[in-house]
C-alpha cells in the first residue's frame, strides 16, 4: 500500500507538470500563433486610453516580451523556489509555492486559492455528504421496491434532478426560499469559524442544489447496481442461511454494488474541489470555481495557471484515494 | 420489512413538514417593494434626479453595496472606473470634488482638499493651490502639500500604476519622470513641474495653457499618500484615509468593510457624510442576486451604477410603487456609430449625411435596451448633463426617428452613389446590445442601398487592435465603427477632445475613431485653451454642431440605467457627474 501511494505521488508530480506545460501553452502560445503580440498582450492588463510607454511598462514588467520557454520556466521555478516581485517601493518575496502574481491585481495567486478554497470546500463536501447518503439511500430502497410507486416517484424526480441544469434549480431556489418565503435570506458565504451556524444555513441551498443533481445520478446508478447483486445467487444463498435482511442488504448486496460508485464520487468531488463553477456563480459564493471564471473573463493568465494546476491536483488525489478504496470496499482487490 | 416502513414514512412526513411550513412562513417583500418598519412617504419616480429622497441626519446602520464585478483598484491613484471614483470619496479626499447636490448642480466643480479654485500665472502656464490645513490622516497625522505631490508623482510609474488616467504625463513639464518608485533616493519627491513651497501650497508647471486643470484634479489621485506608508501594488489592500471612513478589513475580490474615520473633521468635508456606522461592499455577486436583494432591502445599492438587469426592470416598470422608488438618470455616457473620414466612399461628407438620416434610431434604442434601460435617442454627439450641452437636430433624429429615406436618397445621390455603396461595419461581437444595434443599422442601412457587411471582434481588443487601429481600418474598408464614449469631466472638452481633435488620432487606441481632422474643430479647441473654462461654456456646443456637420459621428443614444433605491436608504439623489447615487452621502435607516 506504501509503495502505491509513493508511486502515485511520483506520478501526480509529472502528471501536473505535463498539465501545466498544455495549459501554458494554450493560454500563453496560442495568441502568439494568432498573431497577437507581447506589445498587444500587455494592453489588455493596462487601464483605459493608456499611452505607448505605459503599455510596454507593463509589459516588461509581466516579462511578456521575454521567449515563452524563459517565461514558463521562470514560473515554475516560483513554483518550486519563490520569486522576488517589485511592489513598487520595495521587493517582496513570493515563496513556494508561488504560483506568480496576478497580472490584474498585482496579488501572489497562491494566497487568493488558499482563501477560496474553504469556500469551495463547503460546498463540495456537504454536497457530497448529502448526495452520497441520498442517492445511495433511494437506490436501495428503490431497487428493494421495484415496480411499487415509491420506486417511479423517485426515478421520475432522479430523472427531473438530471435533466435540470444546476443554474436553474439554484436559481429557483434562490427565489422561492430566499426572495419570496425568505427562509434563507441574504445567501452568502460566511466563513465556518465565523459563525458556524450562519455558514451551514447560508449553505444549504447551494448544497441541496447540487446534491439534487448528483442525488439522481446515484440514486439510479445504486439502484441498477443493486438489481444486480440482489439477483445473485449468493444472496439467495444469504437468505436461505437466516441471515437478518438488513444484513443481506448492506453486507452482501450493496457492497458489492459500491464499486462504480466510489469511482465516480471520486471523480465528480475531485472535480467539484476544482471549483463548482455554475453553483458558485449562482450563489455568488466567492470559491475557485468564481475564481476561475474571473480569471478567464480577465485573461489573467496566473490565475488561470493557478487554478488548473489546484484542480488537476484535487482530481488526481481523488482518483488516488479512490484507487485506495478499492481494496476496502472489495476484499478481492489488493495492491 | 417494517423498519423500511417506518423510514421512508418519516421521510415522507419530514418533507411535507418543510413545504408545509415553507408555504406559511415569510411574507411576499417584492411585490410591494417597501422594506419592513420603513415609514417614509411614497416618492415618485426620478424624484431623485433634482431632490434628495428619504433626506436624513440619521446616524447607525450598516449600509451595504453589492457589485457584480470588481474594481480596477481600491488604490485611489491606481483607478478609472466611474463607480469607483464615485465610491472612494468615502476615504478619499482629492484636490477638487464634484459638489454633493442634486440635478445639474451636480456637474459644479468645487474644492474639497484644496481651499478654492486656484489662481493661474504666466500665461496659464503654472497653476497655485492651498490645501486646508487641519486635514489629517486615519493615523491623526497631518496632511501636507507632499503628500499631495506624491500622490500624483506615484502615478508616472505605469509598470506599478497600470490603470489611472494619465493625464500628468501629458500636461505637466517633466514628462520624462520615471516616478518615486525606481532609483528611490534620487526620485522621490523628484518631479519638477510640481513645487511645495510650504506645507499647504502646491504649484503646478503645466507645457501649455490648460483652463480644465481643476477638473483634472479632481480625479482621486491627487488623494494625498504619505510617501513612508506607500506600499505600492499593495496600497490597494489599505489606502491611507483622509475621507469620513477607513479600511476596517479588505479581502481581495470579496468583501470590503469601512469603518467611521475618527481623525475625519466634517468642516473640512463638505461633500460627504458619515451616517452609518460600517458600510460593506459585497464583490462578484451574480447581478440577478444583486436585483432581488435591492428589491427585498437586503442590500441598500448596487454600486456598479449601471442599472438592475432585465428581469428586474420588467418587474420595476410594471409596478407603479417599485417604479416610484427608482430613478432613470443619465449615465453620462453616449453610444455612437462612427463614420470614418478616410474610407472611401464614407470619405465624402455626403455619403455619412446619407447614413445620417437613414439609421433608425427607434430600432437602435430599442437594441440598446428601450427608452428606460438604453437610453434615450441621441441627436448631439454631447448628452444633456455635459457642461455645455445644446440641443440640435441636424439630421432629424428627433423628428424622423424611424428613418429619413428621403433626405437620405437625396444625400446619396450627392455623393455620387444614388443606388448605394458596400461598406464594412465594426462592432464588439462579445456584447449583445451592440450586437443588435449594429444588426438593426445594417437593416436600416439597406432600406436606401447601402450594404453594411458587420464585422464582429472582441471587445478586450477592439479599440488597441481593430476600430481603434487606424491601419486596420482602412485596409479593411471599415466605413462605421460601433463604439461609446465617456467624459473623463463633464464638459464639452472632456466629452469632444478625444473623440474629435485632429491631433488625438493614434495608431492604436485611437479614441477619434472616425478620424475627423477639420481644422475648424482644431482650431475651435485651440482657442479654448487661451479662454477660460466659463467662457468655454459657449464653445463646447459650437465644436460638437461642426462635428455634426461633418457627420464624422451618428449619435445613436444618450445612455441610460434604471436605478432602484430601497426605502431605507437615505439621503438618495443622482450626482449628475457620476450619473449614479452619490456615495459620498448615503444613510440608511436602521
Amino acid at each position: 500500500m506504501l509503495f502505491f501511494i509513493t508511486r502515485r505521488l511520483i506520478l501526480t508530480v509529472f502528471l501536473l507538470l505535463l498539465v501545466s506545460m498544455i495549459t501554458f501553452a494554450i493560454f500563453f502560445l496560442v495568441p502568439r500563433l494568432a498573431g497577437q503580440n507581447a506589445y498587444e498582450l500587455a494592453a489588455q492588463y493596462v487601464g483605459r486610453n493608456p499611452t505607448p510607454g505605459a503599455i510596454k511598462a507593463v509589459e516588461i514588467k509581466l516579462g511578456l516580451n521575454d521567449p515563452l520557454y524563459l517565461q514558463y520556466g521562470r514560473y515554475i521555478k516560483g513554483i518550486v523556489a519563490g520569486i522576488h516581485y517589485n511592489n513598487g517601493p520595495d521587493v517582496s518575496y513570493c515563496p513556494f509555492p508561488c504560483f506568480g502574481y496576478s497580472f490584474r491585481n498585482d496579488q501572489p495567486v497562491w494566497p487568493q486559492l488558499i482563501s477560496d478554497a474553504p469556500v469551495t470546500l463547503s460546498i463540495a463536501i456537504g454536497a457530497a455528504v448529502l448526495w452520497l447518503i441520498g442517492g445511495v439511500a433511494i437506490g436501495v430502497l428503490s431497487a428493494l421496491r421495484r415496480g411499487s410507486f415509491f420506486d417511479r416517484l423517485s426515478m421520475g424526480i432522479a430523472l427531473a434532478g438530471v435533466s435540470l441544469p444546476v443554474f436553474f434549480t439554484g436559481l429557483v431556489s434562490l427565489e422561492l426560499f430566499s426572495y419570496k418565503w425568505a427562509i434563507f435570506p441574504n445567501v452568502h458565504y460566511v466563513g465556518i469559524t465565523t459563525n458556524p451556524l450562519l455558514w451551514a444555513r447560508n449553505l444549504v441551498l447551494p448544497w441541496l442544489t447540487l446534491a439534487f443533481l448528483y442525488a439522481a445520478l446515484y440514486a439510479r446508478l445504486t439502484r441498477a447496481g443493486m438489481l444486480e447483486t440482489m439477483g445473485e445467487d449468493y444472496i439467495r444463498t444469504a437468505r436461505a442461511k437466516g441471515l437478518p435482511e438488513r444484513r443481506v442488504v448492506l453486507k452482501h448486496g450493496l457492497r458489492a454494488a459500491l464499486t462504480p460508485i466510489v469511482t465516480i464520487f471520486g471523480l465528480d468531488l475531485g472535480l467539484l474541489l476544482g471549483g463548482a463553477i455554475l453553483t458558485e456563480t449562482t450563489f455568488s459564493m466567492p470559491g475557485l470555481g468564481q475564481f476561475t471564471i474571473l480569471a478567464i473573463q480577465n485573461q489573467d493568465l496566473p490565475e488561470i495557471m493557478g487554478v488548473v494546476m489546484i484542480a488537476s491536483f484535487f482530481i488526481v488525489i481523488a482518483n488516488m484515494i479512490v484507487d485506495i478504496m478499492y481494496a476496502v470496499v472489495d476484499p478481492r482487490v489488493r495492491f | 420489512m417494517k423498519r423500511r416502513s417506518i423510514f421512508a414514512a418519516t421521510a415522507l412526513g419530514a418533507m411535507a413538514a418543510l413545504l408545509i411550513s415553507a408555504c406559511s412562513s415569510g411574507g411576499s417583500s417584492s411585490s410591494s417593494g417597501s422594506t419592513p418598519g420603513s415609514t417614509t412617504a411614497a416618492v415618485a419616480f426620478n424624484a431623485g434626479l433634482n431632490s434628495v429622497v428619504n433626506p436624513s441626519s440619521q446616524k447607525g446602520g450598516t449600509l451595504t453595496f453589492d457589485n457584480s464585478s470588481t474594481p480596477d483598484s481600491f488604490d485611489p491613484g491606481n483607478t478609472y472606473y466611474a463607480w469607483v471614483l464615485n465610491f472612494d470619496r468615502l476615504f478619499a479626499m482629492p484636490l477638487f470634488t464634484y459638489k454633493s447636490c442634486p440635478g445639474t448642480c451636480g456637474l459644479q466643480l468645487v474644492p474639497d482638499l484644496a481651499t478654492d479654485m486656484g489662481t493661474t500665472s504666466d500665461n496659464g502656464l503654472t497653476w497655485t493651490f492651498h490645501i486646508q490645513s487641519d486635514v489629517k490622516f486615519e493615523d491623526g497625522t497631518t496632511v501636507t502639500s507632499q503628500d499631495v505631490k506624491y500622490a500624483i508623482e506615484r502615478t508616472y510609474d505605469r509598470s506599478v500604476m497600470a490603470n489611472g488616467p494619465t493625464y500628468y504625463q501629458v500636461l505637466l513639464k517633466d514628462p520624462t519622470y520615471p516616478g518615486p518608485y525606481k532609483d528611490r533616493a534620487k526620485n522621490l519627491m523628484g518631479l519638477t513641474s510640481v513645487q511645495t513651497p510650504n506645507a499647504t501650497t502646491i504649484v503646478f508647471n503645466l507645457q501649455a495653457p490648460f483652463p480644465d486643470f481643476p477638473y483634472v484634479l479632481a480625479f482621486p489621485n491627487t488623494a494625498p499618500v504619505p510617501p513612508a506608508k506607500d506600499t505600492g501594488t499593495n496600497y490597494q489592500l489599505h489606502p491611507m484615509s483622509t475621507g469620513p471612513y477607513k479600511f476596517q478589513s479588505y479581502q481581495l475580490n470579496k468583501q470590503l468593510v469601512l469603518v467611521p474615520n475618527t481623525e475625519w473633521n466634517p468642516a473640512t468635508d463638505p461633500n460627504a457624510k458619515q451616517l452609518p456606522s460600517k458600510i460593506i461592499m459585497n464583490l462578484n455577486v451574480n447581478q440577478a442576486d444583486i436585483d432581488n436583494r435591492l428589491l427585498a432591502g437586503d442590500i441598500q445599492v448596487d454600486s456598479a451604477g449601471t442599472g438592475v438587469a432585465a428581469a428586474a426592470q420588467a418587474k420595476i416598470l410594471s409596478n407603479p410603487t417599485l417604479k416610484a422608488d427608482s430613478d432613470d438618470p443619465y449615465t453620462g455616457f453616449a453610444f455612437f456609430a462612427y463614420l470614418n473620414t478616410k474610407v472611401a466612399p464614407m470619405n465624402n461628407v455626403h455619403c455619412r449625411e446619407a447614413v445620417e438620416y437613414a439609421v433608425n434610431k427607434v430600432n437602435t434604442q430599442t437594441a440598446y435596451g428601450g427608452p428606460y434601460a438604453g437610453g434615450a435617442i441621441a441627436s448631439t454627439v454631447m448628452p444633456p448633463n455635459i457642461v455645455g450641452y445644446k440641443k440640435f437636430d441636424l439630421y432629424n433624429a428627433l423628428t424622423q426617428s424611424t428613418g429619413d429615406v428621403t433626405a437620405a436618397k437625396q444625400q446619396l445621390a450627392m455623393c455620387g452613389q444614388p443606388n448605394g455603396f458596400t461598406t464594412n461595419l465594426a462592432y464588439r461581437s462579445d456584447r449583445p446590445k451592440e450586437t443588435a444595434a449594429a444588426t438593426a443599422i445594417q437593416a436600416s442601412l439597406a432600406l436606401v442601398g447601402i450594404k453594411a457587411t458587420l464585422k464582429g471582434y472582441p471587445a478586450g481588443s477592439y479599440y488597441t487592435d481593430f476600430a481603434g487601429a487606424p491601419a486596420y481600418v482602412h485596409s479593411h474598408d471599415i466605413g462605421i465603427a460601433m463604439g461609446g464614449w465617456g467624459a473623463d469631466w463633464p464638459d464639452g472638452f472632456g466629452f469632444l477632445d478625444e473623440l474629435s481633435a485632429g491631433n488625438t488620432i493614434a495608431p492604436t487606441g485611437n479614441t477619434n475613431i472616425e478620424e475627423l481632422n477639420d481644422p475648424v474643430v482644431n482650431n475651435m479647441f485651440k482657442q479654448s485653451n487661451s479662454q477660460t473654462a466659463t467662457a468655454n461654456q459657449a464653445l463646447w456646443p459650437q465644436i460638437d454642431e461642426q462635428i455634426m456637420k461633418d457627420a464624422g459621428i451618428l449619435p445613436l443614444i444618450y445612455a441610460k440605467a434604471l436605478l432602484y433605491r430601497p426605502t431605507n436608504l437615505t439621503n438618495v439623489y443622482v450626482q449628475a457627474y457620476y450619473g449614479m447615487f452619490n456615495y459620498a452621502v448615503l444613510g440608511v435607516q436602521s
